[in-house]
């Protein structure tokens, strides 16, 4: 056990949020390079992010003329609400911190999906036909994929009795069996395809593309500017680490969280998870330069192999033994 | 108020778990079979599937120690991983067809259908009561699943190399099947079951080679002059 | 050692491989021999009725005497009118080739069926079965049309699927057998049946349905029996002949020793309702189908869709005497269809074509296989004198005492409907008198077919006007074999 003070548990949640905030661009920039690299280029600086989120927050911003205020509220609402999800989940700490249990996985959800929701309605608020073409396919996509989530989370639900991230988390630690089981293996692999689908990436989408007519995720951002669009692009990357941390720490490896309140404890699983993260995120960068984008049409094949695993992972516990 | 609650699954041992996530791994190279575009992607997935299928019977060998079954293994590794694919690609290459566009649904519609197929085969099984030495009883529902799957893998394609994999797949989830219930078959018995199964895939390789010099295509659709 | 047994085993065999070496001739001899050996040995069998060899793994008793009676008369029939059935004129080579090929396949099926119900173990049972499908599904194929092609194809995939199921079967019941009689035991009938009582009735009743879906695809129960008429209709008439009248009640006997091993876990009521389920939906297709027929062979197809369903509801009855029934339609049956094959086969030679509304004046044009194939449809339709009448009656009698009288009337309007459909046709294409300018010359294709059919209606008026003592013995005593009261 790594020594040091003991933390306040409060503070300990004030770190888990700020891990997310401020290494979130880290991450993204990290995986960006790394993806450069793997196609052959130099690719940009690991601070780019940073620099990107700086330079946006300098500029004017330009509002359209039919906009309202829905158009300005949204960027803001969907930050807030990546805020609050990283309270609800085992980023740093094994065990559950102060107000760790105000939502459970669905809780959790509900807010990345009011996230999602502001900023597609910010993006309908335009008259620009691309951010609303973005904003339609996004909540399609996003209505197709939810049937997985639910599967995913009556897993949970069967597995631990309850529907708290931290739950699934200790109980893959505690036993082989328990990471071994079908059920375990089939809900992680179908959380991974809602993580491909959700961080807008090959197959479902090319997140790089400057194409609009194949956007789905980007386009919605087409028309904000200054500010508003770095509070967009900063919630993206938040978006991004928190679904990465779910499926690290909740389904594929629960290892290397604090066990204790311990300062060293605690400080010591923030590289670690954010090395893990960035595995996470190479392995995304190589199945994004292994595969090509899936026609639109083609997509709800994607989402029927995600819920087709998601399905499977209840009927093997049902039978009992999964 | 007095909800049931909610009670957590039992842990299973991690040699259980592992043999259920093999049958898994059978069950969903089934849908693999099932949605694959390609006739050649089919046949490898069939040759992963044997191979999963061989891996557990001689991860069940190993446990339990019962050596028949590594004789199994062996022939089954030679006979479906190696032979079958090979001699099913060789068609293939004959006939120079890459694609047979022999979807009868759309890839999502198929693979909702099987999945409904699968659980129906899941829930049968699931309300009996299977006590098995050799193998958890989770492994026959997935078995029964696959096989039920595999059908949909027949009817709904129509090219006569997904058919053929179709009944040679089902044989494999019957194979999974007698893992479980029937680890302690004869051995004469056992192999007796794979001779026949050499007989069926020669006669497939030459209805299926038949059929195509025939029509110059692999497609089935052209199967229609016979009504009533 | 049981040498007839052994001779069964082989002597089939052997005149299959002769026939691919030896020339044509010589092939022919061989395979009418084997035939009539086959035969003669399977009637020998009929006084004991029980025999064993090679360590009890090939065994009969009076059920699969019966069926083994079946099989080799077809056998001996169909190799007769084989010899008579020649391929329309060729290449001499060719013509040989086809021939050498045909005998050597046809052997080689009627082997696969003679073994069958030599099997002690239900899993060689199986695969004996499945051996038949490969064989058969070859034969199916080996006019080398475009039809016969399809029908082959469909055939050996649906029945392959089927047997599939049937193989779950086989692994299901075995882990029932084994909560008794624990692992390595060779699925014996004689060990299920002494121990069935002791099963898990729930894993009996799977594999109880299981069987009859799986056996029940190549038996041609309604709705599993899609691939029937396409590979009765395309294969050469010889190979009809034998799927029809052999290979189904192959299949049926298959499905009886599970019967019989459900009967005594679970009791008769579900296995009887079973049976009863898919006879009643087989004969009802087949009753309503059969009149929608234009080609003849898929006519007499049907027909065995019928008669499949008759056997089937025969043995949802309680009764013994229906049991007794059953087992003498499958030999009636096997006489009759085999027959009506042959003369469908004598027709189509004659007219050059199967389509029954081009065929007019058989009777003319046939002397003696024109007759014949009337009587062998008449036959078929149950009327008397003729064995089939016999066996429905008693089936019949049997519903009435188990008593089972809604099915029975049910059966009876049906039977009369297929009767309707059946002699219709047959009778126009062969009384009405011929038309148009392509009135056929009179004569007979060969003496070989008329001598085929000769012997299929003699034995249906010997089993219809009276059964030999020793055979009436037999089939009752494999009906005690198959019956537990419900």
């Amino acid at each position: 056990m790594l020594g040091g003070p003991e933390l306040n548990p409060t503070a300990i949640q004030v770190l888990q949020v700020l891990t997310i905030v401020v290494f979130a661009p880290l991450v993204s920039g990290v995986i960006a390079h790394i993806e450069a690299r793997l196609q052959g280029r130099r690719g940009p600086r690991v601070l780019q992010p940073y620099y990107d989120l700086a330079k946006l927050f300098r500029k004017e911003t330009l509002v359209p003329e039919d906009a309202g205020w829905v158009f300005v509220l949204g960027p803001v609402v969907a930050f807030v609400c990546y805020l609050t999800v990283p309270m609800l989940i085992p980023v740093l700490t094994a065990y559950p911190l102060p107000l760790g249990y105000m939502g459970d996985i669905l809780g959790g959800g509900f807010i990345l999906a009011l996230a999602g929701f502001s900023v597609a309605l910010a993006a309908a608020e335009t008259d620009a036909p691309y951010a609303q073409l973005g904003s339609s396919r996004a909540m399609t996509f996003g209505a197709l994929i939810e049937p997985s989530i639910l599967f995913i989370t009556f897993t949970v639900a069967l597995v631990t009795a309850t529907d708290l991230p931290y739950f699934e988390a200790a109980a893959a630690r505690a036993s082989l069996g328990d990471v071994l089981r079908p059920a375990h293996l089939l809900a992680a692999l179908a959380f991974f395809l809602v993580v491909l689908n959700d961080t807008g990436r090959i197959p479902v989408e090319t997140h790089a593309s400057t194409l609009e007519l194949g956007m789905i995720d980007e386009a919605r951002t087409l028309e904000h500017s200054g500010p508003l669009l770095a509070l967009l692009r900063w919630g993206a990357a938040m978006k991004q680490l928190v679904l990465y941390v779910i499926l690290i720490n909740v389904f594929a490896a629960p290892w290397g969280l604090a066990g204790t309140r311990s300062a060293g404890a605690v400080l010591v699983a923030i590289p670690i998870f954010l090395g893990k993260a960035v595995g996470v995120g190479t392995l995304f960068a190589v199945i994004d330069n292994s595969f090509s984008k899936l026609r639109l049409f083609k997509i709800t094949e994607f989402m029927a192999a995600a819920f087709l695993l998601a399905v499977l992972a209840v009927l093997v516990l049902f039978l009992g033994g999964g | 108020m007095h909800g049931a609650t909610l009670v957590a699954t039992a842990v299973p041992s991690p040699y259980a778990a592992t043999a259920d996530a093999l049958a898994v791994l059978v069950l969903l190279s089934e849908f693999g079979m099932l949605r694959a575009p390609l006739s050649r992607s089919q046949v490898r997935l069939y040759s992963f599937q044997s191979l999963v299928v061989t891996g557990l019977a001689a991860f069940v060998a190993a446990d339990r120690h019962i050596p028949g079954l590594y004789a199994i293994a062996g022939i089954s590794l030679v006979l479906k991983v190696v032979v079958i694919p090979a001699i099913v690609l060789r068609l293939l290459r004959d006939a120079r067809v890459e694609l047979v566009p022999s979807h009868r649904l759309g890839v999502a519609s198929m693979v909702l259908l099987a999945l409904v197929a699968a659980a129906f085969g899941i829930f049968v099984i699931g309300s009996m009561s299977v006590r098995s030495r050799s193998l958890p009883a989770p492994a026959l529902g997935l078995a029964a699943a696959a096989i039920l799957v595999s059908f949909l893998l027949v009817i709904l394609r129509s090219d006569v190399v997904s058919q053929a994999i179709g009944f040679f797949s089902l044989e494999n989830g019957v194979s999974v099947a007698s893992l479980v219930v029937a680890a302690g078959l004869p051995l004469i018995v056992e192999v007796a079951f794979f001779f026949d199964l050499l007989v069926a895939v020669v006669v497939f390789g030459v209805l299926m080679r038949v059929h195509h010099e025939r029509t110059r295509t692999l497609s089935t659709t052209v199967l229609d002059r016979l009504r009533g | 050692m049981a040498w007839d047994l052994m001779t069964l085993l082989v002597a089939p065999f052997v005149a299959s491989v002769t026939c691919w070496w030896a020339p044509v001739v010589v092939g022919r001899a061989v395979s009418v021999a084997a035939g009539l050996l086959a035969f003669v040995l399977a009637v020998l069998l009929i006084p004991s009725g029980q025999a064993a060899a090679l360590g009890g793994w090939v065994r009969v008793d009076p059920l699969s005497v019966v069926f083994l009676v079946a099989v080799a008369f077809l056998y001996l029939a169909t190799m007769v009118f084989a010899v008579g059935y020649v391929r329309p004129a060729g290449d001499p080579d060719v013509a040989a080739r086809y021939n050498r090929r045909l005998f050597a396949g046809l052997n080689l099926f009627c082997w696969a069926m003679v073994v069958a119900p030599l099997m002690s173990s239900l899993a060689l049972l199986w695969v004996a079965i499945e051996v038949t499908t490969v064989i058969s599904a070859l034969l199916v194929a080996i006019d080398d049309t475009a039809r016969a092609t399809e029908a082959a194809w469909k055939y050996v995939l649906i029945a392959s699927m089927g047997l599939g199921i049937a193989l779950f079967a086989t692994i299901v019941v075995y882990y029932a057998g084994s909560t008794v009689l624990g692992n390595g035991y060779e699925l014996f009938v004689p060990q299920l049946l002494a121990h069935a009582r002791a099963f898990p009735p729930q894993m009996v009743r799977l594999a109880f349905v299981l069987a009859v879906l799986g056996f029940g695809t190549k038996v041609g129960f309604v709705p599993v029996h899609t691939w029937l008429p396409d590979a009765h209709s395309e294969a050469p008439t010889p190979v009809s002949a034998l799927l029809s009248g052999a290979l189904l009640a192959v299949s049926f006997y298959a499905v009886l020793r599970y019967f019989q091993v459900a009967v005594r876990t679970v009791g008769g009521t579900f296995p009887r309702d079973v049976l009863l389920a898919f006879g009643i939906a087989s004969l009802a297709l087949a009753a309503f189908t059969l009149s929608a027929q234009r080609d003849l062979k898929r006519l007499l197809a049907y027909s065995s869709v019928e008669h499949m369903g008759i056997l089937a509801i025969g043995m949802s009855f309680a009764a013994p005497i229906a049991v007794v029934g059953v087992l003498l339609q499958v030999l009636a049956h096997a006489a009759a269809k085999g027959t009506a094959f042959f003369g469908a086969g004598s027709v189509v030679r004659k007219f050059g074509t199967k389509d029954m509304a081009r065929i007019r004046g058989g009777i003319g044009a046939l002397p003696w296989s024109g007759p014949l194939f009337v009587l062998a449809v008449l036959a078929l339709s149950a009327m008397p004198p003729f064995g089939i009448f016999r066996s429905e009656f008693l089936i019949v009698e049997g519903g009435l005492s188990d008593p089972h009288d809604a099915v029975v009337a049910i059966l009876v309007v049906l039977v009369l409907l297929a009767f309707a459909g059946l002699s219709w046709f047959s009778t126009r294409i062969m009384m009405s008198p011929s038309t148009g300018p392509a009135a056929v010359a009179r004569g007979e294709p060969s003496a070989w077919i008329v001598g085929a059919m000769l012997i299929g209606v003699v034995a249906l008026v010997v089993l219809g006007v009276h059964p030999p003592g020793q055979l009436s013995d037999l089939l009752t005593r494999a009906a005690a074999e198959l019956g537990v009261p419900r």
